[in-house]
């Protein structure tokens, strides 16, 4: 595993802010952070410490209120909804803590979309499909509905749509937060191994033990970074 | 793509069946309800149009009568004809035609009596588009004996013989060759006679061949010499862009010119294709009723689009986390946009399909129902278009607007579930809700208003009793009247007969040739003539105001009793003892009857005049017990063949002649009825949907108020009362909207029933006690449900 020098992400004085017609709450204090391509980040901080704003941020479902935003050399904290998501469906991967399968599609059409939404040919998704449910252990469940899966088999689908379109970073929040341990365990792995294959991995934790994966610990207070741990 | 569209828009359905059943139903209503409805538009629209001659052709009318007696006659003169192709270079052709009314005609052993004979200008078939399958059009009668029938006429007296050149009988002896056979009448066609004589018969019938004019005054040699028989139907064909309007007063002018006695003679043209809606003088007609039908077709339609677009966006927040996790994958606005357009199409085909199945299947009904020949054929072109046209404008209504709610969802919003509170604008839904129950409101209410007025014409003291009277034309029973009477007194359930020369209960004769001691100069006032026997007024029972009935004495043929409107229209202070003549009949004015109705009540009661004239009374009124109908009928029926043999016997109850007069008011009360239950169905459906969406939204605010002690019927409150707001609201904006129309609708009749308040306050709470039963399930359902439940779903 190699780190480049050039950062992936690089944020700087990033300003988010949530307001209310009397109140006005601080979500992102001019925040920056830097994570560079083949990293593994975890980001942990207490509840309304500001972690999923950050994520979704990161992630380009939202915007900021100020400061920047450079993606691959990129700056798009002003970028257009539509310019966000272009760019979004072609490098990114989302990891939700709910799963957020679409009940009405099979396993295989779950992970199958992203690559409809990108406009890949039929025979191709099939062969990438496949593949990629074949190295998640959940061929035999192709055929069937979410609600047929237990939370761990879904969470899999989950993760086997965020990477077959072969997205740079993948974006988990709280991935084992509705699984049991064992379960939880297994889908750490799945993403370690992923991002040893060169993805880049950002990961929002309440689990110490699930943040020992990563390479770098990022706590949040505030909207700001009091603390980063570097993992041996 | 569309093939991941088309599955998830199918499970989507298969997965809501409820939800899927509910829009599927309202749309399959509304479609079917408009549809029939727009179809019967339609075909209203399209009298007359398959005539391709038809903006060349004009109906000619003449105005008649003075004040309140003013009349509009569709039957003029026949010299009108020859003098217009004579003296007007833009008249191309012109044709007359002459109802016989009923005649009885016989071929070998079968004998009919036929509604529907005319005579004819050969020019009938040129002018007109009414091809003839075999014979000639150019030259369709041979000569003065020939007759051309319809292919329908054709079977039914020959079978799948050869018509040409068989002999039918008209009446006792009169021989007429089949030189012709018609194609049968579209059934949009005004213009419908089954057999057609050639008017040149008429002609030496009527004037050739007699020596005396029918009032016995100077012997008139041919129709075309006749100005005084206002009998004939006219149509002349012009050339394009003829100025209409020079074209009447032409045609006045060339009548007053030969006839200086009838001026002032107004004369109309109406256009061929206006004939079946507008009246002669261009006023509305039928045209009411049809824009009537398409405003509310089409509010129906958009009831039903209504409802749909309210059931679907209150059901998108459950959509709001798919939708999310799509846009996050990488769906494109559009790309969502049109997988919710898919899924409305795919759910609006199988309403259409569904639709178009119940179309099939109630067309026979529908039809009885409307009194209609519908039809959807794969040729009707113009069937199609309206259909298409209504499709696709119900599928744009319902679909667009829930497509783009949908796809405009922000992903982490909807995601976190904090779209569901705002969603698709709660205030533009409540205003569907309110169109929809004021459409509902206002059709109920002109339910309520058009059922009363039948009400009213059914329950009205008509001034007469027809109860138990049935009445027959008598042929040749008339020259034995008294035999046939005295015979059939005996009977049982006979209890006294009559005769009369017309209609009571619906009298189309007019005159205009009279005169009486004061008659102004300029005054041409009509008379509705009524040629009576000596018991008719008994009969009837019909009230005298002042003067005495007729006592059959010889002294009573100068005897002349008026109603009380010809005594008021004449401007007679006392009436009895004047001077009158009516035609060639002098006389004094013994009597004046109190008015009664001898016609439509959308029309005041005219002046009418009944005189003493056995001979001119044509037509038998048999009063009967109402349970021994069967055996007077029979006993009837039993004289009628010893007077007339084979001619077929056929009577009237005056109710059903009655019931007649009004069958358009009832037909439009039965539809009416569909409508406004059809409007409300679909409405509280949409009504159904707009409180589970409530009741959804408010699942945690329930669950609060339940924890802190909240009763049921507390919450049900609660849910209830914002849907009763919008019902008051629909109340408010339906009464004035209902008043409007249908006091409009009532200005139609001379007499009428009220609108009063208590219609609007039976509409309003009806309305509002079936939205209050819709959405209590709903709300009774959230009231129920566990409030740890609910809140832990948060």
């Amino acid at each position: 595993m190699t780190i480049q020098e050039a950062p992936m992400i690089k944020i700087t004085n990033l300003e988010k802010f949530y307001r209310t017609e009397e109140v006005e709450t601080i979500a992102l204090n001019k925040l920056s952070i830097e994570i560079a391509t083949g990293e593994f980040v975890a980001i942990m901080g207490p509840s309304g410490c500001g972690k999923s704003t950050l994520l979704n941020i990161l992630g380009m479902l939202d915007d900021p209120d100020a400061g920047s935003y450079v993606f691959n050399d990129i700056e798009v904290a002003h970028f257009t909804e539509r310019k966000r998501a272009d760019l979004r469906k072609h490098n990114i991967g989302f990891v939700f803590q709910s799963f957020n399968l679409i009940d009405e599609l099979t396993v295989f059409e779950n992970v199958e979309l992203p690559l409809i939404y990108t406009g890949v040919a039929a025979s191709e998704r099939v062969k990438r499909v496949e593949e990629v449910l074949d190295k998640m252990q959940i061929m035999h469940r192709r055929n069937h509905y979410p609600q047929q899966l237990s939370g761990g088999q879904q969470q899999r689908v989950a993760i086997a749509r965020a990477v077959v379109n072969k997205p740079k970073l993948i974006l988990a929040d709280e991935p084992t937060g509705n699984l049991d341990s064992s379960n939880g365990n297994d889908v750490m792995e799945l993403l370690t191994d992923l991002n040893e294959q060169g993805t880049t991995i950002i990961m929002v934790t309440h689990s110490e033990h699930d943040a020992r994966y990563s390479h770098r610990i990022i706590r949040l207070l505030d909207g700001q970074s009091v603390m980063e741990n570097i993992m041996v | 793509m569309i093939r991941n569209y088309l599955k998830t828009a199918w499970r989507n359905i298969v997965g809501n069946k409820f939800y899927a059943a509910i829009n599927v139903a309202g749309l399959t209503f509304g479609l079917v309800i408009g549809l029939f409805m727009l179809l019967w538009v339609q075909d209203e629209l399209s009298f007359d149009t398959f005539n391709k001659k038809g903006p060349e052709i004009y109906r000619i009318g003449i105005i008649g009568g003075t004040d309140v007696s003013k009349q509009i006659f569709t039957s003029i003169i026949a010299p009108v004809v020859p003098a217009a192709k004579n003296e007007l270079p833009e008249v191309i052709d012109g044709v007359r035609i002459l109802n016989v009314g009923s005649a009885p005609f016989k071929y070998k052993e079968k004998n009919f009596i036929e509604e529907h004979a005319a005579f004819a200008d050969p020019s009938y078939f040129t002018v007109f588009d009414f091809p003839l399958v075999n014979g000639d059009k150019m030259k369709p009668f041979q000569d003065n004996n020939s007759v051309v029938i319809t292919q329908t006429m054709s079977k039914k007296y020959f079978g799948n013989e050869d018509p040409i050149g068989k002999m039918v009988i008209l009446g006792l002896n009169e021989s007429l060759k089949v030189t012709g056979v018609m194609k049968d009448y579209p059934a949009n066609s005004s213009i419908k006679f089954d057999f057609l004589l050639p008017i040149s018969r008429y002609n030496q019938l009527a004037y050739l061949n007699r020596n005396v004019n029918y009032d016995g005054k100077t012997r008139v040699l041919s129709m075309d010499a006749d100005w005084v028989n206002f009998s004939f139907e006219t149509y002349l064909r012009v050339k394009p862009n003829t100025d209409v309007e020079q074209l009447t007063k032409k045609l006045r002018s060339i009548h007053e010119r030969n006839r200086p006695e009838d001026a002032p003679v107004p004369y109309l043209a109406q256009p061929l294709y206006q004939m079946h809606l507008y009246k002669a003088d261009g006023s509305n007609g039928g045209i009411e009723t049809v824009r009537t039908f398409a405003i509310v077709a089409i509010l129906i339609l958009v009831i039903a689009c209504i409802n749909y677009v309210n059931l679907s966006t209150a059901r998108s927040m459950l959509r709001a986390k798919e939708v999310s996790m799509r846009k996050i994958i990488g769906a494109g606005k559009l790309q969502l946009f049109m997988q919710f357009m898919i899924e409305t199409t795919l759910l609006f085909t199988i309403a259409t399909v569904l639709a178009i199945a119940l179309m099939y299947a109630l067309m026979p009904i529908y039809n009885n129902f409307s009194g209609k020949q519908l039809q959807v054929s794969a040729g009707n072109y113009q069937v199609w278009t309206y259909i298409v046209i209504t499709l696709v404008g119900t599928l744009a209504a319902s679909s667009i607007y829930p497509a783009v709610l949908l796809s405009s969802f922000e992903p982490l919003k909807a995601l976190k579930g904090k779209v569901a509170a705002g969603i698709g604008n709660v205030a533009f839904r409540k205003v569907l809700v309110v169109v929809q129950f004021t459409v509902s409101i206002v059709l109920i209410i002109g339910t309520i208003i058009i059922g009363r007025q039948l009400n009213y014409i059914q329950k009205k003291d008509l001034g007469y009793d027809k109860e138990n009277v049935f009445s027959l034309n008598m042929r040749d029973i008339k020259q034995h009247y008294d035999a046939f009477k005295n015979d059939l007194l005996k009977q049982p359930g006979i209890i006294s007969i009559t005769r009369a020369g017309g209609d009571i209960v619906n009298n189309n004769g007019w005159t205009g040739d009279n005169d009486w001691d004061g008659k102004p100069a300029k005054s041409n006032l009509l008379f509705h003539p009524i040629a009576a026997d000596k018991d008719f007024m008994a009969f009837f029972k019909l009230k005298m105001k002042e003067g005495s009935v007729f006592t059959g004495a010889v002294a009573d043929t100068t005897h002349f009793i008026l109603n009380e409107a010809a005594v008021d229209a004449m401007g007679l202070k006392n009436p009895i003892g004047k001077n009158i003549r009516i035609q060639k009949m002098r006389g004094t004015i013994t009597g004046v009857v109190k008015n009664f109705h001898y016609a439509s009540m959308r029309k005041k009661i005219e002046p009418a005049v009944i005189y003493y004239r056995p001979e001119d009374c044509y037509k038998v009124y048999i009063k009967t017990t109402g349970t021994d109908a069967p055996k007077a009928i029979a006993a009837v029926q039993k004289s009628w063949k010893q007077y007339n043999n084979d001619t077929p016997f056929s009577y009237t109850f005056l109710d059903d002649s009655f019931n007649q007069l009004y069958k358009t008011e009832q037909r439009t009360g039965a539809l009416f009825n569909v409508f406004s239950v059809i409007a409300i169905v679909i409405s509280c459906l949409g009504l159904f949907g707009l409180a589970t969406y409530s009741a959804q939204v408010k699942t945690r605010e329930i669950g609060i108020r339940k924890v802190l002690g909240s009763s049921v019927t507390g919450i049900i409150r609660l849910l209830a009362t914002e849907f009763v707001l919008l019902i008051v609201i629909a109340i408010f904006i339906a009464t004035p909207v209902a008043w409007y129309a249908m006091d409009k609708w009532l200005q139609d009749y001379a007499y009428k029933t009220s609108i009063s308040i208590w219609i609007f306050l039976l509409a309003g709470g009806s309305a509002t006690f079936l939205a209050l039963a819709t959405i209590s399930v709903q709300s009774l359902k959230a009231a129920l449900a566990n409030p740890v439940k609910s809140l832990r779903s948060e």
